[in-house]
């Protein structure tokens, strides 16, 4: 034929002849060469129904990646397989490129659809309506248990019950006494240093126990209770989840709600109030000390300012929060944790988001309760 | 036997003060596949986390491609980690990563590649491996366990490995779905001259496509050789192991 220059690369030599078209391999065929080979040979310049002769040539080593490669440059130049003749081949080299032949096909042929931008934002939307339904579905739930323990007492469980009172109320109170402490003793110490300008010395009294019994102590403890209480929620009913604890339990007659979640719920709504209560008086006893040190404010002297101003109705208000706060804890934890789903992996995810999302309702429940309070002129 | 790929030199184990290999040894050679038997605590699995150099033998010398494994330095060994995939018991796929990403991990750690060509490269090793591009995009929670077990052997075979090590890759499996996986072992061990050792409990997979056996037992190798003379071998486990099952074939 003559016409028709043969074209040779470090990686293949090409070229027509009476008979159809020769591709010489060279060099190692390889997956360490493949980006190599992919770029120095972007495609076969072969008409589509040509013969085409394969020829191990200077072939050193073909493996399946190099040959994917080169059975996917025919396949782009329109050589039907069936036109690819491989007898000059070595048997090896042979088979490894049927094989991949056949696995190549399976491959291009079975396009994988790509979502587009609809598809996404309808997918996004169907999830967010899913994930309301199931949070109202669960909060149903929970009111519905909770209703049936109030006229059916016989329901608590009181074994799980009193290890959760124990693990939620009891273990937590050091962390809780000591960081309502320290924040009492920061209130009290940067109010001290304002206060201190004007000679309003004793005005200390009235910042501290206002802001600490009816805000910070309630705040403070729901969020160390959602940190502390509401991922070990979480990550216990998530991890039961996965190793199909939870099924194992049903099918035992129980109700998974009543022996996971009425237990945890009940005792973490109990517990926080009384939490909030020490909170409030190490919050009071950080002030007091620093009213001391720093403003020769006696603890008498202190105690007394102290009846005069806190009145039983703020220290009422904070500890009233406090319910509600941990019911909006329990619930999250609990439903993040039944909704864990099959891999070990989702226990960390749920864990996270059960911190965050209480945490982010605590604050939006008190910032209900100030606007609503202070509407009502309480 | 030319150059053994595996070479086993009495290994000995203690775990828990008790000695659990007393003296293993074999050899594997290039393009076989083999299966190594046992009863349950026999180490089998630690057996094989010794040969890939994740757990130190107490005594003995493991040798992939004629390189003791435990005297490399870690440059030479993971030199060596490139040219043998692993496949784990349950698959041990990056759950945070899709199927197409697990498999495309060890690309990007070991390989420059051009994107285009790395996907082509990711979804032709799908398709070696058995499963469907429609699996491509999933978790591998999204998987059921047949899926997840072809989805890491494609993560296996991504650097063209010459050895292939598979923990009971059929356990787990329903039969049709594990003779499928037999038959893509066999089929990659014969067009690649893929080298596999493999654990296993299932005698499908030793009648099936398994060239040698080796038996573990008390901590030594009992029996080695081909699955139908093995079966023949006079020693009380072997025995009612090969007759807890009929084969159909070959027996």
């Amino acid at each position: 034929m003559g016409e028709q220059a043969a074209i040779s690369t470090l990686w293949h030599l090409l070229r027509a002849d009476a008979e159809g078209w020769r591709l010489s391999l060279r060099g190692d065929w390889c997956l360490d060469r493949l980006a190599a080979i992919d770029a120095a040979i972007p495609k076969l310049p072969i008409p589509r129904d040509a013969i085409v002769r394969l020829e191990a040539g200077e072939l050193k080593a073909l493996d399946s990646a190099g040959a994917m490669l080169l059975v996917r440059r025919l396949w782009q130049a329109g050589v039907a397989w069936s036109n690819v003749r491989r007898d000059d081949l070595p048997a090896r080299h042979r088979h490894l490129l049927d094989l991949v032949e056949q696995r190549f096909e399976e491959a291009v042929l079975a396009a994988r659809p790509q979502p587009n931008m609809l598809a996404r934002l309808g997918r996004a939307a169907a999830d967010g309506l899913r994930e309301i339904h199931s949070r109202l579905r669960f909060l149903g739930h929970a009111a519905a248990s909770l209703a049936e323990v109030v006229i059916k007492p016989s329901h608590i469980r009181p074994r799980e019950l009193f290890v959760q009172l124990e693990q939620v109320g009891l273990r937590a109170l050091i962390i809780v006494t000591l960081m309502n402490f320290l924040i009492g003793v920061v209130i009290a110490y940067l109010t001290g240093i304002q206060i201190q300008k004007f000679g309003a010395n004793i005005f200390i009294v009235d910042g501290v126990s206002l802001g600490v019994c009816r805000e910070l102590a309630p705040v403070l403890v729901a969020v160390l209770v959602a940190g502390r209480s509401g991922s070990a929620f979480t990550a216990q009913i998530g991890a039961m989840k996965v190793a199909d604890e939870i099924a194992a339990i049903i099918t035992l007659g129980l109700s998974a709600f009543q022996v996971l979640v009425l237990p945890r719920l009940i005792a973490i709504i109990l517990v926080m109030p009384l939490l909030t209560f020490i909170g409030d008086l190490a919050g009071l006893y950080g002030g007091m000390l620093i009213a001391d040190l720093q403003l020769d404010i006696s603890h008498a002297a202190f105690i007394e300012r102290l009846q005069a101003v806190l009145k039983l109705k703020t220290v009422l208000i904070g500890l009233g929060k406090a319910p509600f706060f941990a019911a909006a804890i329990g619930l999250i934890a609990c439903h993040n944790g039944l909704r864990v789903s099959r891999d070990s992996r989702s226990v960390g995810l749920a864990t996270t988001a059960t911190v965050v999302q209480s945490i982010v309702a605590v604050i939006v429940i008190d910032a209900f309760f100030a606007v609503l309070l202070s509407e009502l002129d309480l | 036997m030319s150059e053994p790929i595996i070479e086993a030199q009495g290994i000995r184990t203690r775990l828990g003060g008790a000695w659990v290999h007393d003296g293993v040894s074999f050899r594997v050679g290039r393009g076989e596949l083999v299966a190594l038997i046992g009863g349950s605590g026999t180490g089998k699995t630690v057996l094989l986390n010794e040969l890939i150099g994740l757990i130190r033998p107490t005594g003995g010398v493991v040798r992939l491609f004629g390189t003791d494994v435990w005297q490399a330095s870690l440059e030479t060994l993971n030199a060596l980690r490139c040219r043998y995939g692993v496949l784990f018991q349950d698959g041990a796929l990056f759950s945070s990563l899709t199927v197409a990403d697990n498999v495309a991990a060890p690309m990007r750690e070991h390989l420059a590649l051009p994107p285009a060509l790395q996907s082509q490269l990711v979804e032709f090793r799908l398709a070696m491996a058995g499963l469907p591009l429609s699996a491509v995009d999933k978790k591998p929670a999204e998987l059921s366990g047949g899926m997840r077990k072809r989805a890491a052997l494609a993560r296996a075979l991504a650097l063209e490995p010459e050895l292939l090590f598979l923990d009971e890759p059929t356990s787990g499996l329903d039969p049709i779905a594990a003779r499928a996986f037999d038959q893509v072992v066999r089929t990659l061990c014969d067009s690649l001259g893929l080298t596999v050792f493999m654990n296993t409990h299932d005698l499908d997979t030793l009648w099936g496509i398994v060239d040698r056996v080796i038996v573990l037992s008390d901590g030594r190798v009992i029996a080695d050789g081909p699955v139908a003379e093995v079966a023949r071998v006079a020693e009380p486990w072997i025995q009612s192991y090969f007759a807890a099952h009929v084969p159909h074939r070959g027996g």
